[in-house]
């Protein structure tokens, strides 16, 4: 499980989180629902402890970020983060390298899956393809949680169809995934769990498929009734 | 440690272009260096004895043999040299930066590489000085084939022939580059890497709180160096000359030691809590 | 593998690469001359006790650099310069001796071996600490340490030297310690519009009551007057032997300026001593000691001697201070002088009886001389050659100069 408790980080005067507060269990897929700029991504960078807090703690099973939970975490940010001059397959190899947990079974698996060829290299890859790289890098890892940054930002239909499907594959069965989306759309039915950030705070947290079988709602009815 | 040898080797196979071309410009200058030189010598010689008629004891005597300090000393053999110097201290600010370039950098995957962030310190570190040490050791092996071709193209009595180490003891920038003694080396390169670790810090202050920590980050590095020279200080200014040499270096080299332990300390506590991306 | 091919090949490359460039140094380092001693006459433990300083110099290499060697009884060793004696510094052996036997005393003192003087009962050493205003006005401090032997205390103070008007730099030159008086002898500028004025001066300090008791000019003189060029040598004994008298050598060189150089016409030389307790100053006239010919070479107590090299022969005089009479020369046979052109005087020094001689230098072409000679009787003890020991080897040429010999007692 991750937690987040009482969370607050500022950007020079300006407060970007007030004290958030959500946690993430295996099985289950949260989505970080927020405008442009609510702090979506500095949640996801402070889990990671790649931007510090200025106050609450965030567990990972129990404990702060360490070594064990890095090897328990996989985090795909919103762009890929490989040296835009190295090919597919020495990405791979980097990852290879330094993950225990790094399976190259799936990792091909997902090359096919969404049909790339592992000569190429980072930088000549379209947005699509980049996207799709960055989705196999940090899924062919067998860890308990996955961290994604608007997987569907900038991407073509095409793309988003073949990244959605990955959603519903047994490539995310039992993890814990939490996602950040400014357009809830694409993927309403996937989601297992809402968190909505509105002025750096949960403004509402509450299970999709409750909303859906107690009160007729969807995700977006929600979300509407929060906003207005 | 698997880790950290993993990451020194990437570091490595990303500095190897900028390190080959380094090796390159040294090899070709300081060889048209020895041609040249050589050749201009050798004009002298025919100009003073074949056309001149002098003889040649008088032009040994008025001009001299030509020794291999004489084209050490040339701008085609110090020109690169100073390249060399100038292009890893520029190294030493872009083997982090380069990481920060763009908007999702690789400093997120090594951020979040399963190792002890300071094995990224340690790694880059050593990449430097890898990359220091390697270019002074080609330089080592330089020498010995640009004096060959000297002692191919000057005759023997028109020539001051003398060995590698009396070349290094001879020109000063050779010998803080190797140092006459394995102690010195050591030495030498214990401070500088101390330099570096400190540079290190001061940069990882910047990335961790920006135009507030380049003000930092020249604060360390001043107040780093200050605790480093203090034993010095004090002896010339406040003790008058208390300690004895012997004493003052082993108390310089303990202090280097406690700064450098600080300094990574320091280096360790920024990457782990306040770095950004 | 084939990823890790270039760090594996930099890092063998240093290895080989400053591995060799170490190894073959300490290996090239090794060939130096053995020198060794060999008897001509007489007994070879006679210098036992002799250590023989020196500087040695590759002229056929590049390096200017000197490695100091030490030759004894036992033949040659040396010791070329490395981190530790950068770091440490070149210093004299008195003063080695007086760091080591007076660790805490020593510490933060300067390595001028006149700046200290040493007898069975004290240490003392003096220093002048001058500071310019930004007004161009100096001040000038003695700084004075005493160290008793007998109970290990250390008496520190610091007195104000009396400035006269227009002083403008004082250098000290000796300290001497007699029945609780600590003389210093200095050489004071002075500069008063544009004239410039040297005198040797005498400070007398008591040692209980840390007050300047007395001063007196000794000397006074203009070092450059027109062609006349005149300086006045202090001559040194080893700081460890205390000597009531002081001796001064005035030269003054009537020097010719041609537009290309300038060459001594004219030199005379005057040999003044001063008497600490009696506080006398007087010319010494030696009659039948011509002193451009013979050279003052060492002082020890009251006696003065003097050197001079006749054909292949060394002659050394000495002359009493307080009997103001020559005594019997000394006659020691030279075998290897270097060139008869300018032969240097070879260095004399005496201990506990004993006259001792050895060659300013040797080179790969000539042996140095060393010979021990008894004081009382003028009998020659031991006559040796310093040699070159493996002379099949090849060494290029090479010099050594001899700087200094001491007596381990």
């Amino acid at each position: 499980m991750i937690e987040v408790i009482e969370v607050e980080k500022s950007y020079g005067r300006k407060k970007i989180l007030k004290g958030i507060s959500f946690t993430a269990k295996k099985g289950e897929i949260t989505c970080l629902i927020g405008m442009n700029g609510v702090g979506k991504t500095t949640v996801l960078n402070a889990i990671m402890a790649l931007t510090p807090i200025n106050k609450g703690k965030i567990l990972i099973d129990g404990s702060p970020l360490d070594k064990t939970g890095l090897e328990k975490i996989t985090f795909i940010p919103d762009t890929i983060t490989m040296l835009p001059k190295m090919t597919i397959a020495e990405a791979m190899e980097f990852m290879n390298d330094f993950y225990t947990y790094w399976n190259q079974e799936r990792a091909n698996e997902l090359l096919g899956f969404f049909r790339l060829n592992r000569k190429d290299r980072i930088s000549s890859l379209s947005k699509g393809n980049a996207a799709k790289v960055n989705l196999m890098l940090g899924l062919a890892l067998d860890v308990d949680y996955v961290l994604m940054d608007e997987p569907f930002s900038g991407i073509d239909m095409f793309s988003r169809e073949e990244i959605t499907n990955v959603f519903t594959s047994h490539l995310i069965e039992n993890r814990a995934v939490i996602i950040t989306t400014h357009e809830v759309g694409d993927i309403e039915h996937l989601i297992d769990k809402v968190v909505l950030l509105d002025d750096g705070l949960v403004t509402k947290e509450f299970s999709a498929e409750e909303a859906r079988e107690n009160e007729g709602k969807s995700v977006i009815d929600v979300m509407r009734e929060v906003y207005q | 440690m698997k880790n950290y040898l993993k990451l020194v080797n990437f570091e490595f196979n990303r500095i190897a272009k900028l390190f080959a071309v380094l090796l390159g410009i040294t090899f070709v200058m300081q060889m048209i260096g020895v041609i040249v030189k050589s050749r201009q010598y050798l004009n002298i010689v025919n100009e003073n004895i074949f056309e001149a008629m002098m003889s040649k004891t008088q032009f040994l005597e008025q001009v001299g043999q030509l020794s291999f300090i004489d084209i050490a000393r040339s701008i085609w053999f110090t020109a690169p040299i100073a390249i060399c110097a100038a292009g890893i201290g520029f190294y030493i600010f872009l083997i982090w930066y380069r990481d920060w370039i763009g908007k999702n950098t690789f400093a997120y995957r090594l951020l979040m590489l399963p190792t002890s962030r300071l094995n990224i310190f340690y790694a880059k570190i050593t990449t430097i000085l890898m990359m220091i040490i390697g270019l002074v050791a080609f330089q080592l092996i330089l020498i010995p084939i640009e004096m060959s071709i000297m002692k191919a193209m000057v005759p023997d009595e028109f020539r001051n022939d003398l060995n590698v180490k009396e070349l290094v003891v001879s020109l000063p920038q050779l010998n803080l580059m190797i140092g006459s003694s394995i102690g010195e080396f050591f030495l030498y390169y214990g401070s500088g890497f101390l330099v570096v670790s400190i540079l290190f810090t001061s940069i990882i202050l910047e990335r961790s709180f920006g135009w507030k920590g380049i003000v930092a980050g020249v604060s360390y590095s001043a107040l780093a160096i200050a605790v480093w020279l203090l034993p010095l200080f004090l002896h010339e200014f406040v003790l008058n000359g208390f300690f004895y040499p012997m004493e003052l270096l082993i108390l310089e080299i303990i202090m280097g030691l406690i700064v450098l332990t600080a300094s990574i300390w320091f280096s360790r506590f920024l990457l782990m809590k306040k770095i950004t991306v | 593998m084939k990823k890790y091919w270039k760090s594996i090949a930099v890092i063998i490359g240093i290895i080989l690469s400053i591995g060799t460039f170490y190894v073959n140094s300490a290996i090239s380092a090794e060939h130096y001359p053995v020198l060794t001693v060999q008897t001509v006459n007489g007994d070879v433990e006679e210098m036992e006790s002799l250590i023989i300083e020196g500087a040695y110099r590759n002229l056929s290499s590049m390096n200017y650099l000197g490695t100091d060697l030490k030759i004894t009884a036992q033949g040659s060793s040396y010791n070329s310069p490395s981190l530790l004696d950068r770091v440490t510094g070149y210093y004299p052996t008195v003063i080695k001796e007086l760091k080591e036997a007076n660790r805490s005393f020593m510490r933060g003192k300067s390595l001028a071996a006149n700046q200290y003087f040493e007898d069975n009962q004290f240490l003392a050493y003096a220093n002048i600490d001058q500071k310019i205003s930004s007004l161009g006005s100096s001040k000038f401090n003695f700084e004075i340490s005493v160290l008793n032997k007998a109970d290990d205390e250390v008496n520190s103070f610091t007195l104000k030297v009396p400035v006269e008007d227009g002083l403008d730099h004082v250098f000290l030159e000796d300290v001497q310690l007699v029945k609780d008086k600590i003389y210093l002898i200095t050489q004071n500028m002075t500069i008063k519009n544009d004239d410039f004025n040297d005198e040797k001066r005498v400070y007398e300090i008591d040692r209980i009551s840390q007050k300047l008791t007395n001063q007196e000019a000794l000397l006074k003189f203009t070092q450059w007057k027109e062609s006349l060029h005149t300086h006045i040598q202090l001559v040194e004994g080893s700081p460890t032997a205390a000597t009531e008298h002081i001796i001064m050598v005035k030269t003054e060189d009537t020097v010719m300026e041609d537009t290309e150089s300038t060459r001594v016409t004219d030199s005379k030389q005057e040999i003044i001593s001063y008497n600490l307790a009696s506080k006398v100053t007087e010319t010494i006239n030696i009659p039948g000691l011509n002193l451009e010919e013979n050279q003052l070479s060492f002082v020890k107590g009251s006696t003065i001697y003097f050197t001079r090299v006749e054909e292949q022969e060394l002659i050394v005089t000495p002359y009493q201070l307080g009997a103001n009479q020559v005594e019997q020369d000394y006659r020691i046979q030279l075998r290897s002088t270097i060139d008869n052109e300018h032969i240097e005087s070879p260095i004399i020094s005496v201990e506990e009886d004993k006259l001792y001689v050895v060659s300013r230098q040797i080179d790969s072409n000539f042996n140095g001389d060393v010979a021990v000679v008894d004081i009382k009787t003028g009998e020659p003890l031991f006559e040796g050659q310093i040699t070159l020991g493996n002379s099949s080897e090849e060494h290029g040429d090479f010099e050594i100069y001899m700087h200094e010999i001491s007596v381990k007692q």
